[in-house]
């Protein structure tokens, strides 16, 4: 079993590199190094990575999100899952490379990263960590395919304002359905952030009585929540566009990148997994 | 005849090209030169009715002529051909220079061209493969294309689709009018939803809405001072709606897309104009093209968010990007223009393949029922049938084989095969004897 997984870290980035080098064709070259060979190898990698999570799950009898490779490697999956979604029903590839791309860069440092097994510590084993933990990750990978369509946004946003037109013309699709995509996302992430907050209070309230208030894990993820919360609400009020959204995606996803690697790595005490 | 060979090349197409375009005759001439559906039908029958041209094609568009003949005697053709369809219309053509002529491959190969966009003004525009098609339906409704002009056009067809499909030759706009059309389609998901206003009712704005209009506009209103004009363009654009000038503003606010193409001497629209219809818009963005010289709109407007101000200096750039970008897939549209052109000198070529198989079964017969006459003597009276039926099925069945990869024809081996099998079996010599 844990040569199997070993094998299954170093193919996996090496798969997504593949795809996304082949999604970089159909982007910049207009055609794919084969018929739907982009679309077939983002299904070949997405059940290759389905499974390695599987084998995870089954040989270390827990959610596989113990430790920040495995975290970093569920992220991957749900940001290569949404982007399967919208590529299945929308019948939108331009957006492929960016997507996948990102999944690559999670991927690498994921396997990178990897070393020892998980701790196993009790909570791990607890129904609320599955809740809490899901809900963290998807709402990460939701900020980072938001911050994926606000770069891609502001790019075609200063181009069109430039009047300078570079590679990108032309092969992106148009800002609202770039600004929709990215707005969705920031909504979808919101939501389970919210529900990533809410389950680990109640949570918190009952097996770490007192300590959570002084945890920087949990200060940093509040900062991020009620930026976001700011944003939507201004978004509201103020009638927040494109250009202001595509921004405070990427001021989100860098505090969440802030919470995910540095308070988790540096500062934190029970939210500290290696 | 310029530039004529005087006889045909073994195995070409028997086809001959006589052709006016942008490239050797002036507009002017051009014009006289160009037929319409009916002149054309007209000119094809005459064209058919002489004693050496079997099959005739014309292809007119307002860039060139080209008339393709399937022809039995190529000087003969080349001179009706020439006559009927240019000099009757315009004597300039017979002067130097004004006209070419392409035979046999290089003519399938120009039409291929043609039909690939490699030949147009505007290099890998759209409407050429439809002309082309056109022209092949109209001679094949009139009964003047036959086996060889037909599978002519169905390759040109044929390159002309896959190099749209497989390269980029037609990708980008290319002229104002689609410009605009690519920046919208950059900002807005779709135009039919969008409200486009136009401020000034001259030629480029009638050029930018027809553009708008065929890729999807649905609300237009038009804007100009004077109202003849723009009741012109009203009648153009029968879905199009008219404002008033002096209410341009109103009709700003609901405007997605402002095509300003005027000839005011100053700025019709001014920075604090658009800034208080944005507060009326929502923020929604709005993408103004400014086609007019001098500048329709104050340069200001572009400082503002979610206002995208394009005038007729950034449109050219995004023009020239585009061109750039098409003249880099000339290679790849080429290579296709070459696969298709192997594929019909195969088909052309299998078309030799029937008669050759006839003869090579004669010759064996032939050579069977000599045999048999000089030694049937040897064998008893009553075995005589018995003998001619065993040495024709020998005969059949060490032919059978050959004969049926023969009359495939599917790829350059076969042509090898035939030119080795005529050459083996002396074919040729066999019919000039006879």
């Amino acid at each position: 079993m844990e040569s199997l997984l070993d094998a299954a870290v170093i193919l996996l980035p090496i798969a997504y590199l593949l795809v996304a080098v082949d999604y970089g064709f159909l982007f910049f070259a207009g055609r794919s190094l084969a018929p739907r060979s982009a679309s077939f190898g983002l299904r070949g990698t997405l059940i290759l990575h389905i499974v390695y999570l599987g084998l995870l799950t089954a040989h270390w009898k827990q959610f596989p999100a113990a430790t920040v490779p495995q975290a970093l490697s569920i992220v991957a999956f749900a940001i290569i899952t949404v982007y399967a979604l919208v590529e299945w029903f929308g019948k939108e590839r331009s957006t492929g490379f960016w997507m996948v791309s990102l999944a690559f860069v999670f991927t690498l440092i994921a396997s990178l990263m990897s070393g020892g097994p998980p701790e196993d510590r009790e909570l791990f084993h607890n129904p609320f960590f599955f809740g809490h933990a899901s809900l963290a990750l998807l709402g990460y990978a939701a900020f980072a395919v938001a911050a994926s369509y606000g770069f891609l946004f502001l790019r075609l946003y200063r181009e069109l304002k430039a009047g300078r037109f570079s590679l990108f013309f032309g092969k992106l699709p148009p800002l609202e359905v770039l600004e929709r995509m990215m707005s969705g996302a920031l909504m979808v992430g919101f939501v389970a952030l919210t529900g990533a907050v809410c389950t680990g209070f109640i949570w918190a309230r009952d097996v770490l009585p007192g300590q959570w208030l002084s945890d920087s894990k949990i200060i940093a993820t509040l900062l991020t929540w009620g930026l976001y919360a700011a944003a939507l609400v201004l978004r509201r009020l103020r009638r927040w566009q494109g250009r202001e959204m595509a921004i405070v995606s990427l001021a989100g996803f860098a505090a969440v990148l802030f919470s995910f690697f540095a308070v988790n790595l540096w500062f934190s005490d029970f939210h500290s997994f290696r | 005849m310029p530039a004529t060979k005087q006889s045909q090349t073994q195995g070409e197409i028997p086809t001959l090209l006589v052709g006016v375009d942008h490239h050797c005759a002036p507009l002017e001439l051009r014009e006289r030169v160009a037929y319409t559906s009916e002149s054309a039908e007209e000119v094809l029958v005459h064209l058919v009715a002489q004693s050496h041209i079997e099959e005739a094609l014309l292809l007119s568009t307002c860039n060139r002529t080209e008339v393709y003949l399937r022809h039995h005697d190529e000087q003969k053709a080349f001179q009706r051909g020439l006559d009927l369809v240019f000099l009757d219309r315009a004597k300039e053509v017979k002067e130097e220079g004004r006209f070419y002529v392409k035979h046999g491959t290089e003519a399938a190969r120009h039409l291929l061209s043609v039909a690939a966009g490699l030949e147009s003004m505007v290099l890998g525009e759209p409407e050429i493969l439809g002309q082309v098609k056109q022209a092949a339906a109209l001679a094949e409704g009139i009964g003047t294309s036959g086996v060889i002009l037909r599978r002519l056009a169905r390759s040109a067809a044929t390159a002309g689709r896959r190099a749209r499909g497989e390269t980029a030759i037609g990708e980008g706009a290319v002229s104002f009018g689609y410009a605009a059309v690519d920046l919208a389609r950059s900002i807005f998901v779709n135009l039919e939803s969008n409200s486009v206003l136009i401020l000034g009712a001259g030629e480029t704005s009638v050029t930018v809405a027809r553009s708008l209009i065929e890729k999807g506009a649905r609300k237009v209103q038009v804007a100009n001072r004077g109202q003849d004009r723009a009741d012109a363009f009203l009648q153009e654009f029968p879905l199009a709606s008219g404002v008033a000038f002096d209410r341009r503003l109103e009709a700003l606010g609901d405007a997605d897309l402002v095509v300003a193409a005027t000839s005011a001497p100053e700025a019709i629209l001014r920075r604090e104009d658009v800034e208080q219809s944005l507060r009326h818009r929502k923020n929604r963005p709005l993408l103004i093209v400014d086609l007019g010289v001098p500048r329709d709109v104050d340069p200001a407007v572009g400082n503002l968010a979610n206002v995208f101000l394009h005038d007729i200096d950034s449109l050219e750039q995004l023009i020239e990007r585009n061109l750039k970008r098409r003249r880099q897939e000339v290679p790849r549209v080429s290579q296709i223009l070459e696969e298709e052109l192997e594929r019909l000198l195969i088909w052309y070529a299998s078309l030799a393949a029937a008669p050759l198989v006839a003869q090579l079964h004669r010759r064996a017969e032939e050579i069977r029922a000599r045999e048999i006459a000089d030694h049937h003597h040897h064998f008893p009276e009553s075995t005589h049938e018995h003998l001619a039926n065993l040495t024709r099925s020998i005969v059949r069945k060490i032919l059978h084989h050959p004969s049926s990869q023969l009359r495939e024809a599917s790829s350059t081996e076969n042509l090898h095969h035939l030119a080795a099998l005529k050459d083996l079996f002396r074919l040729d010599e066999d019919d000039e004897e006879r």
